[in-house]
């Protein structure tokens, strides 16, 4: 990469009259100058800003759609795109170098239009003696997105051309020759400008940003702070859900729902008993909605795995069973649709926003916990879950049943939520090494779930079929299927004593104390 | 990398043209593309507009990678980047001369630059010597064009005599038929006797007037032309020569 060929920017006020700079007899280039033009740029990022995160600006504008780097403004790529759509998925990008780059950013996610900026653009060649190109101008008005908005922004972009960068420093000298009325700026604040036409926060969205708790509020303070970041991402993903645009929105949708049905569990003596009651259920009875939704979620991502677990001949068959399975998540998609939008729904996010809202009542016989500090609660409940861990591990029988390889991945998802919940109290990096030996052990454990669940279901849709001749082909595809699975899963289930172990050892418990250690009792 | 030669012992047959025309359709299929202008008339240079700075030479241009490196243009056309030759260039034969090992002056001399381009082209004098050698070991491939001429095909045979006594890989040299014309009785012969052949690509490019114009364009036959018959064959030409190179 050539590191020299970063174009500078210039922001300039209303009165900066472009004339001075064609105009001026003080300089030997001449200009051959495009008319101006109406250019609207199409914004683009994941639902999560994954490519503002990686310092990428996604702007489709003149049927092209550019890559560029946020920090210095370089094109990173530039590939052909003839249309607009309101998303897209890097697999239809046919250019490999900009399909990669945003693939690196995301796979599983769909790259979102966030808006469309309307702007005034005018771009000139900067010629010398032989009429060659030394450099290139553009200069960009962003228009007002509102009748109320007087103020135009303005910006230059000077980009450089390779070898000649006398000319371009003189240039950019002749740009700020006082009175100028410009200033050098950045790519990054003309970015933010553009963003900011659509009134877009980059950033916003990001489910995993963790709540920054104070270890000395009250626990019940505390835990509304983290129901409310999670009710969040709850009206966030219900706005998309519907549109069928990634099955990462239902994903971060569970999650936040699994994460709230997760925090009210430990809030006996907390919150009031019957309220808790009744949302437990609630949540309880939402994510259970979303159950067949994500399994076909699920299926259909896997669906190229599936087929390679086969033996060629054998593929085809399977097609039946996909097809299937899209109409289902179709309906089964509508219908939640229906759900979420439903009054009844809504009055029922309406009521539990409130709740959290509401100033907390104290009432000792009620919620005698409520005024316990959070940093203590955190420590005793995370406590509390890792030995649950240790203890169920442990007495794990050699051959690792089933039942008790689930119920291990539940007690493990439940610490995992609670460290998560409390990251701010704890020093970062400590936490991170907890939080990777955990996750090595929760890989282990969750791949095992999805095999058994993935075999569960496809022994239920075979026992579903008729007997009809014509399905006999899809009966074997689907019998060879199951029969794979469970070799994979035996695999697995074989590892756990190995992964446990790795786990539950001295080292693992010195990080655990070590994250305790600010809050120790003297 | 691969490096590409445009390459002829006789002048006027299409060396540039052909190494510009070509280096832009790289430019369009594997950016970015370096062309290198090493004949010191300057003829690709001229062809886009650059001319090189003062200071540079054939003395920079043989101390190689970065005094190179920084020296190289863009020109006015995207991942389409040019070294331009200087009048010095001249002397390049003299000053190869002093050199230690000549013959490998070049390929050593544009290594750093291996990461940056996956294809470079050399846009060559017309003679033979040391220079030509050093082209001939820093280049993949080895470009011929030919006018279907018997003068023409003679330079051929003997660049091929010199590559065998001097035990070079006569594998890496390609000749090709540049202005063709249909209505001469011997155009039509030779190019019928040695299309198919052994170190001849199969495609051949017909005179067109609009070649020459590329002097007053200044840009690329396929840039501003696409659909000149000689543009459409170059484009031909490029897909087999990426063809075979691939």
């Amino acid at each position: 990469m050539i590191t020299h060929l970063v174009p500078v920017v210039f922001s300039i006020s209303e009165v900066f009259d472009i004339e001075r700079i064609t105009e001026n007899p003080d300089i030997s280039f001449s200009f051959e100058a495009q008319p101006q033009k109406k250019e609207p740029l199409h914004l683009y990022d994941t639902f999560d800003w994954r490519a503002w995160n990686k310092n990428t600006a996604i702007i489709l504008s003149r049927n092209q759609l550019n890559l560029i780097a946020i920090d210095n403004g370089k094109k990173v790529s530039s590939v052909g795109f003839r249309r607009t759509p309101q998303s897209f998925f890097p697999e239809e990008i046919p250019d490999d170098k900009t399909r990669s780059s945003l693939q690196a950013f995301s796979k599983p996610r769909a790259f979102l239009r966030y808006g469309t900026v309307s702007t005034l653009s005018q771009s000139m060649r900067v010629l010398d003696r032989n009429m060659k190109t030394v450099a290139t101008i553009e200069i960009r008005s962003i228009l007002p997105s509102s009748a109320q908005e007087q103020e135009q922004k303005r910006f230059i972009t000077l980009t450089p051309v390779r070898g000649f960068h006398k000319e371009f420093g003189k240039l950019t000298r002749h740009i700020l020759t006082k009175p100028s009325y410009a200033e050098t700026t950045t790519y990054r604040n003309f970015f933010l400008a553009l963003l900011d036409a659509v009134s877009c926060q980059p950033g916003i969205n990001a489910s995993k940003t963790p709540v920054k708790l104070h270890p000395d509020n009250t626990i019940v303070d505390s835990a509304r702070e983290l129901l409310l970041s999670t009710l969040a991402v709850i009206h966030a993903n219900e706005t998309w859900i519907p549109k069928n645009i990634d099955t990462e929105f239902l994903h971060d949708y569970r999650v936040a729902i699994r994460r709230t049905r997760s925090i009210l569990a430990r809030l006996q003596g907390i919150l009031p008993p019957e309220e808790l009651l009744t949302y437990k259920q609630s949540f309880r009875e939402l994510g259970r909605r979303t159950n067949d939704l994500r399994d076909q979620d699920v299926y259909l991502l896997e669906a190229d795995r599936f087929r390679e677990l086969l033996p060629p001949a054998m593929r085809n068959s399977l097609n039946l069973f996909f097809t299937d399975l899209r109409n289902r998540h179709k309906k089964e998609l509508r219908s939640f649709s229906r759900h979420i939008a439903s009054e009844k729904h809504k009055r029922f996010l309406q009521e539990w926003e409130s709740f959290l809202r509401s100033d907390p009542q104290s009432d000792p016989d009620r919620t005698p916990e409520a005024r316990r500090i959070t940093s203590d609660v955190a420590v005793a409940s995370i406590r509390k879950a890792w030995k649950k861990v240790l203890r169920h591990g442990r007495t794990t029988s050699p051959e690792a049943t089933d039942t008790e390889l689930h119920a291990l991945r539940l007690d493990c998802k439940k610490l995992r939520y609670l460290l998560e919940f409390y990251s701010s109290l704890f020093p970062r990096k400590t936490l991170r090494q907890v939080v990777r030996q955990l996750k090595n052990l929760q890989d282990n454990l969750g791949l095992f779930v999805d095999l058994s669940v993935q075999q569960d279901y496809l022994t239920t849709y075979l026992s579903s079929l008729e007997c009809d001749e014509e399905v006999i082909p899809l009966a074997a595809s689907i019998g060879g299927l199951v029969t794979a699975l469970h070799h994979k899963r035996e695999a697995v289930r074989k590892e756990f004593h190995h992964r446990f172990e790795k786990f539950d050892r001295t080292e693992t418990e010195t990080m655990f104390n070590e994250l305790f250690k600010p809050y120790r009792q003297p | 990398m691969k490096t590409i030669a445009l390459y002829s012992i006789k002048g006027g047959v299409g060396k540039t043209a052909s190494a510009v025309n070509l280096a832009y359709l790289s430019s369009l299929t594997a950016p970015p593309t370096l062309i290198c202008d090493l004949d010191p008339q300057g003829a690709s240079s001229f062809y886009f507009r650059i001319v090189a700075d003062k200071k540079y030479s054939s003395k920079k241009f043989l101390k190689g990678n970065k005094k190179i490196y920084n020296n190289i243009k863009g020109t006015d056309f995207d991942n389409l980047d040019l070294l331009p030759a200087d009048f010095s260039y001249r002397n390049l034969d003299l000053e190869l001369q002093e050199e230690k090992k000549p013959q490998k002056k070049l390929k050593s001399n544009i290594q750093e630059l291996n990461t940056e381009y996956p294809y470079i082209f050399f846009d060559c004098p017309p003679n033979l010597t040391l220079l030509s050698e050093s082209v001939f070991a820093a280049s993949d491939v080895i470009l011929v064009p030919l006018i279907p001429t018997t003068l023409s095909l003679r330079t051929f045979g003997q660049l091929l005599e010199f590559f065998k006594e001097n035990k070079l890989d006569t594998g890496k040299i390609r000749g090709f038929f540049t202005m063709f014309e249909r209505r001469k009785a011997m155009h039509r012969q030779i190019v019928e006797e040695y299309g198919g052949k052994k170190r001849f690509l199969s495609q051949i490019i017909p005179y067109n007037s609009e070649v020459e114009k590329m002097g007053i364009y200044r840009a690329p036959l396929n840039a501003v032309r696409p659909h000149a018959p000689a543009a459409l064959a170059y484009k031909k030409l490029w897909e087999e020569l990426m063809h075979e190179i691939a």
